[in-house]
């Protein structure tokens, strides 16, 4: 059994994975990069060992440096989180070789699941629907053309070692198809020396839909319903929840039973998402599988009621699922929203610095994973994203009006967040309705981004507070009567007590 | 004493008038406030307008005359203008550069790419310098039309917030 677990991360993912280890009596042990020492998860953490500078390259990612500590601390396991070393065959692999147990799928799941166009062929032999297009390299432009008339425009042309939606063009005219082509091939094969691409007709703002897996050693899979997440921004989610507004209880019976059959395909075992496309008639296609934990999980441990951290570490323990298909019931409704350390009216510039006061939310169904805390300085180096804060009611409507009240709540200052835009979401009537898809942002931008109109009052009494700082300030310097919120009258009776004993 | 606030480059007079406790008047223009305020913690202010209840966060930037102050739903930048601010004002009004069209960096970060050369001419709008942070690169452009007078940094540098990069004149 494992006593003792390596947590191959940062940030808010590592504390979120300890808290777990925690809770089971299990070891943890963090690494950290100069930028993090003053990072929580080093703070969280029984033990915590020094991997390297700062940018993620020359620490985070270095597997000889993870397996190193792994061994000197006599870790059973390796947690790697998501990003960073959580999707790399390599390093599964190799802990393989070192007798280390990888918390996580196998590595030819890895890299099945990885290669786009490897996935593809996999899923159409195991009869999951795919978008239409073509499983093979696009190599030959001449081919490419005739292949993508006959798909027809729109098309998408993606990276076949792709993701973050580098070496990905959308092509709408056949004039643009060759440009299109060879500025696709470049740009993936700087970013991921690779240059496969593959074609696959574009779907028009779609649904984006994820089913979560489990899957234990002994050949038992089972789905934990969906995630709607097509709130997105640039490709990157910014509000998740469950279950999704579109769905019926017959698709989800369906795209389930096509998710088990995907991550079947590739002898999946562990924690894992099934990503779909759903159109407006809901016509649902494969798009990839996440081989890892994701970062909106903790939406389908609300409605479903059970830790995914703790079901990862017993299957990695080689026991049985603990629960079966048919136990599988959404309770309620769920909504994440990711905080970043951005400044959504300047562009979402990405925004790193000191944090000064926060002040979570909490009340009934309130969840915050995070890892920033007062005094903490934000490094450049990493991702944005600094806590999720999620909530869970009875249905969406009170779900909805909850995580409102819990934007209002959330504080942060010191650094600007995206906490204001959430805020401005959950009054949004597209997303209160329900009737929102992957276009949602871009369409309700105006709406987003338009400031609340403040009452005089606010404005003076934001003078007034900052008018009053500095005149505290001023008497610290010239000690006389100071600012103070509550006179200590017993400190003065003390006083003039030892006066009169004088 | 009155004293001037600009807020957001809004300008403002403020006086008080009394003050006892939690107790305070204030006039800010013509209008006078009486509010009950306490601070409850660092920078954090909660103040009482006529039975309205008003949570507000002061944040201290570059020195004891410039914050933040956040409300519910805003963020204003607030400067005290006091007779020695008003004095430096006068003073550098002569020699300051133009400084509008010098490119700052907003936050800190590393210099992925410089686009220009010292003593080049750049257009408005041209992109003059790229910069990483938080695994995203941000473009910054002149904003007005001019020379490269000086370039402070060089690619790979790691720079803070507020610093000046270029020179546009």
């Amino acid at each position: 059994m494992i006593g003792k677990i390596l947590v191959a991360n940062r940030g808010e993912i590592a504390v979120r994975v300890m808290r777990t280890c925690k809770e089971l009596g299990i070891k943890t042990v963090a690494v950290y990069s100069e930028a993090d020492r003053t990072s929580l998860h080093v703070r969280y953490a029984d033990e915590a060992y020094f991997i390297g500078p700062s940018p993620s390259a020359e620490s985070y990612l270095i597997i000889d440096k993870i397996i190193d500590i792994a061994k000197r601390s006599d870790a059973d396991a390796i947690h790697p989180g998501y990003g960073f070393l959580s999707e790399n065959s390599d390093f599964a692999d190799r802990c393989k070789s070192e007798g280390i147990i990888f918390i996580g799928p196998s590595s030819h799941a890895i890299k099945t699941m990885g290669d786009k166009i490897t996935a593809r062929k996999t899923m159409v032999k195991a009869g999951v629907k795919v978008v239409p297009g073509i499983n093979k390299n696009l190599d030959n432009e001449e081919k490419a053309l005739e292949i993508i008339k006959s798909i027809g425009l729109p098309v998408m042309i993606k990276a076949a070692a792709g993701g973050g939606g580098k070496g990905m063009r959308l092509v709408k005219n056949e004039k643009d198809i060759l440009p299109s082509l060879r500025t696709a091939k470049s740009e993936s094969k700087a970013a991921f020396g690779n240059d496969d691409l593959y074609v696959e007709k574009y779907i028009e703002s779609p649904h984006h839909i994820e089913f979560q897996i489990l899957a234990d050693k002994h050949g038992n899979t089972i789905h934990l319903c969906e995630r709607e997440c097509s709130v997105q921004r640039r490709h990157q989610k910014v509000i998740e929840e469950t279950p999704s507004p579109i769905m019926t209880a017959e698709l989800r019976d369906e795209m389930g039973k096509q998710a088990i059959a995907a991550a079947k395909a590739v002898n999946y075992s562990g924690a894992g998402t099934i990503e779909f496309l759903v159109d407006k008639d809901l016509n649902y296609y494969f798009l990839e599988m996440n081989t890892r934990l994701q970062v909106e999980h903790p939406i389908t441990e609300r409605v479903i009621g059970i830790d995914l951290v703790s079901e990862q570490i017993n299957i990695a323990n080689g026991l049985k699922l603990s629960l079966k298909q048919k136990d599988v019931v959404q309770n309620g409704h769920s909504i994440e929203c990711r905080i970043y350390a951005e400044d959504p009216e300047n562009n979402f510039m990405p925004c790193p610095g000191i944090v000064r006061n926060i002040t979570e939310p909490s009340g009934l169904g309130v969840r915050t994973d995070g890892y920033v805390y007062e005094g903490y300085e934000i490094p450049m180096d990493y991702d944005p994203m600094i806590s999720k804060v999620i909530v869970w009611a009875k249905d969406r409507a009170e779900a909805v009006n909850r995580m409102n009240r819990v934007l209002d709540e959330y504080k942060i200052t010191g650094i600007k967040t995206s906490i204001n835009f959430l805020n401005k979401i959950m009054d949004c009537p597209d997303f209160v309705n329900g009737k929102y898809d992957t276009g949602f942002i871009e369409k309700n931008m105006d709406f987003l981004i338009e400031k609340e109109v403040c009452d005089k009052n606010c404005e003076e009494m934001s003078i007034i507070a900052a008018f009053l700082e500095y005149n505290y300030y001023l008497d610290k310097l010239v000690p006389q009567t100071t600012f103070s919120n509550n006179k200590n009258k017993w400190k003065e009776f003390g006083r003039r007590k030892g006066l009169m004993k004088l | 004493m009155s004293l001037e606030i600009s807020l957001d480059n809004r300008k403002k007079t403020i006086e008080l008038i009394e003050q006892d406790g939690n107790k305070v008047k204030v006039l800010i223009g013509k209008t006078e406030y009486e509010l009950n305020v306490a601070k409850t913690s660092n920078g954090i202010y909660s103040i009482l307008h006529d039975g309205k209840s008003y949570n507000i966060s002061v944040i201290r930037e570059k020195n004891h005359k410039n914050y933040i102050v956040n409300t519910a739903a805003h963020s204003y930048k607030i400067e005290i203008i006091d007779a020695e601010t008003k004095f430096q004002k006068l003073k550098h009004k002569d020699d300051s550069d133009n400084g509008d069209n010098t490119i700052v960096s907003p936050m800190p970060g590393k210099i992925v790419k410089i686009l220009v050369k010292e003593g080049q001419k750049i257009e408005a709008g041209e992109t003059a310098i790229i910069i990483s942070a938080m695994k995203m690169e941000s473009e910054f452009k002149a904003k007005r039309k001019g020379v490269v007078l000086k370039i402070n940094v060089k690619e790979g540098d790691i720079v803070e917030g507020g610093k000046k990069l270029i020179v546009i004149k």
